[in-house]
């Protein structure tokens, strides 16, 4: 294992990109990115199997289209984390911006803390596990993969899914349009223990099961008031 | 895309480094807004005395301008103080009568005079381009107070001058201010309710109508907190606003959550900002944790009253 170290302070974002990228052509595994300042576009693009540790906040799109690496953030994150990741794993400590888990191919994302509107909007595949709450219009629009909240949802909680699966350990304010609830079965139970309890998350809530209703897949005269609400 | 912050002292001891904080927090986000900066700066009251920063015309010697102004001023109210800084008129004056009243008698008094801002502790104080040039014209570095609102502007619809800059008074409500990030969609129409009543516009800026809004609930009587919620049940589009008077900050969001907002917060005061790398630039020792503020949502923070008093 061989460790590298990164003060960010006095440098561009577009230095420390080049940095942990050079750090990586000299084979370390391990690199921590000390006083990050909530700086966007952090880590992004990477796709070796890196860890990556930010120490303190980071900003917009942090471990966006990555591949492979393991992040972790002791800190909060701002909008769009992770977005679009085709694999890999990020840790978030405190809380996240909107758009957490934005249209991920695959991988995981944990933000043990809150995220805001739209968490896992458009996800594709893997992984979104969020320790708290969530916010406006969460899954909005998923295609695939899970996301599970272990808190509260605010309005519109999965509103227009395609496919995939949403796990809600609390309250939501509202469900989105065709959408269907359910309680988990034993085998989803199996798959939530497993995953939750590897990062530590709580796996004692009443979830319930949501997926799509299937309604919105194709026009049907009958369901009308459902498109027109939704349009 | 604009950025907008702001800095709340809860301890209520009314010397915080307010000027040193805002010029930080904005340079974090001057690549948000390079066209105009502006700080809206809450200082100790000035017993009965108000403060206006009046913006004395488009061209010409302002300093020349600014004492004629100042001298015809002197005709109707008992002016303290007179002195032109940069683009402005810094009158520290006392009135016993509305501040509409007084606002309309200042503006009458020769073409392109309009009052920036009006209060007991208010200073606004904006101007075309960045932050760093805003503290070499008005050194508002050494200002201290007690809380206060930034705002860089990209502007999208509007011109780009003094007027249109942010942060906004509230005309009519001494010590109100706003900034607001976004673009609020039924601007023309509440506009036109709001021109019928003969309440003077001062801008094209759609940003102007969240402070037209504020005073006249407030006028009918409602406090802020509650003209905020309302806000939120008659402002369509996309915005994170601020608004503060003389002891209260206070944010609101648009219910779609549009547009960001970063709240840190400890024991001792609140820090606001589009992007959390303003409050990290702002607050580099300090282990402040951070949310984002919810869809559909206001809040307050207020000085305990006697507090506010005892300045």
């Amino acid at each position: 294992m061989k460790k590298a170290s990164i003060d960010c302070r006095g440098k561009t974002t577009r230095e420390i990109n080049v940095q942990i990228r050079d750090f990586i052509a000299d084979h370390a595994t391990e690199i921590e990115i000390l006083s990050p300042a909530a700086r966007h576009n952090l880590g992004v693009a990477t796709i070796e199997p890196v860890k990556m540790v930010f120490d303190g906040s980071v900003g917009y799109f942090c471990g966006g289209m990555i591949d492979g690496p393991e992040i972790l953030v002791r800190g909060s994150a701002g909008w769009g984390l992770g977005e679009t990741m085709m694999g890999g794993t990020i840790v978030v400590e405190g809380n996240a911006g909107n758009g957490a888990g934005a249209a991920i191919r695959n991988g995981t994302v944990v933000v043990r803390g809150h995220a805001a509107a739209r968490a896992g909007i458009s996800m594709k595949g893997g992984l979104l596990m969020i320790g708290g709450s969530v916010g406006y219009m969460s899954g909005f629009m998923m295609q695939k993969g899970t996301l599970i909240v272990c808190g509260d949802a605010a309005e519109g909680l999965a509103d227009s899914m395609y496919l995939g699966t949403v796990y809600i350990g609390g309250k939501f304010e509202s469900l989105g349009h065709d959408t269907e609830v359910s309680e988990p079965t034993d085998e989803d139970w199996k798959f939530l223990r497993e995953n939750l309890s590897r990062f530590e998350l709580p796996c004692d809530r009443p979830f319930r099961k949501i997926v799509a209703g299937r309604r919105l897949w194709n026009f049907d005269k009958k369901d009308f008031d459902i498109w027109k609400a939704v349009l | 895309m604009c950025g907008i912050v702001g800095f709340f002292d809860k301890t209520g001891s009314g010397n915080a480094p307010i000027g040193k904080i805002m010029l930080r927090m904005l340079e974090a986000l001057c690549r948000r807004g390079p066209d105009s900066a502006g700080v809206a700066l809450y200082g100790p009251a000035t017993n009965d005395a108000l403060v206006l920063n009046v913006k004395v015309g488009e061209h010409g010697d302002f300093r020349e301008k600014g004492l004629q102004l100042a001298e015809k001023i002197r005709h109707f109210a008992r002016v303290h103080q007179a002195s032109v800084l940069g683009e402005y008129l810094r009158l520290r004056l006392e009135w016993d009568q509305g501040v509409r009243q007084l606002q309309k008698q200042i503006e009458a008094l020769s073409e392109g005079v309009e009052v920036v801002s009006l209060g007991k502790q208010l200073e606004i104080i904006k101007q075309v381009g960045s932050p760093d040039a805003l503290n070499h014209t008005y050194g508002i570095d050494s200002f201290v107070g007690h809380h206060a609102l930034g705002h860089t502007r990209m502007s999208t619809e509007s011109k780009v001058d003094l007027s249109h800059s942010q942060p906004f008074w509230a005309h009519g409500i001494a010590d109100l201010a706003s900034v607001h990030n976004g673009h609020i969609t039924n601007y023309h129409k509440l506009r036109r309710q709001y021109e019928q009543r003969d309440i003077r516009f001062y801008t094209e800026n759609d940003s102007e109508i969240i402070g037209v809004f504020l005073a006249d609930q407030m006028e009918h009587g409602m406090d802020l907190k509650d003209a905020l919620k309302a806000s939120l049940r008659t402002f369509d589009g996309s915005y994170s606003y601020l608004a503060a008077s003389a002891n209260t900050l206070a944010y609101a969001k648009d219910r779609f959550a549009y547009k960001p907002l970063v709240i840190g917060e400890t024991d001792e005061f609140v820090a606001l900002a589009t992007e959390e790398v303003a409050i990290r630039a702002a607050f580099p020792n300090e282990t402040i944790s951070t949310r984002e503020a919810p869809a559909n949502y206001s809040h307050t923070w207020s000085v305990p009253q006697e507090v506010a008093v005892n300045y």
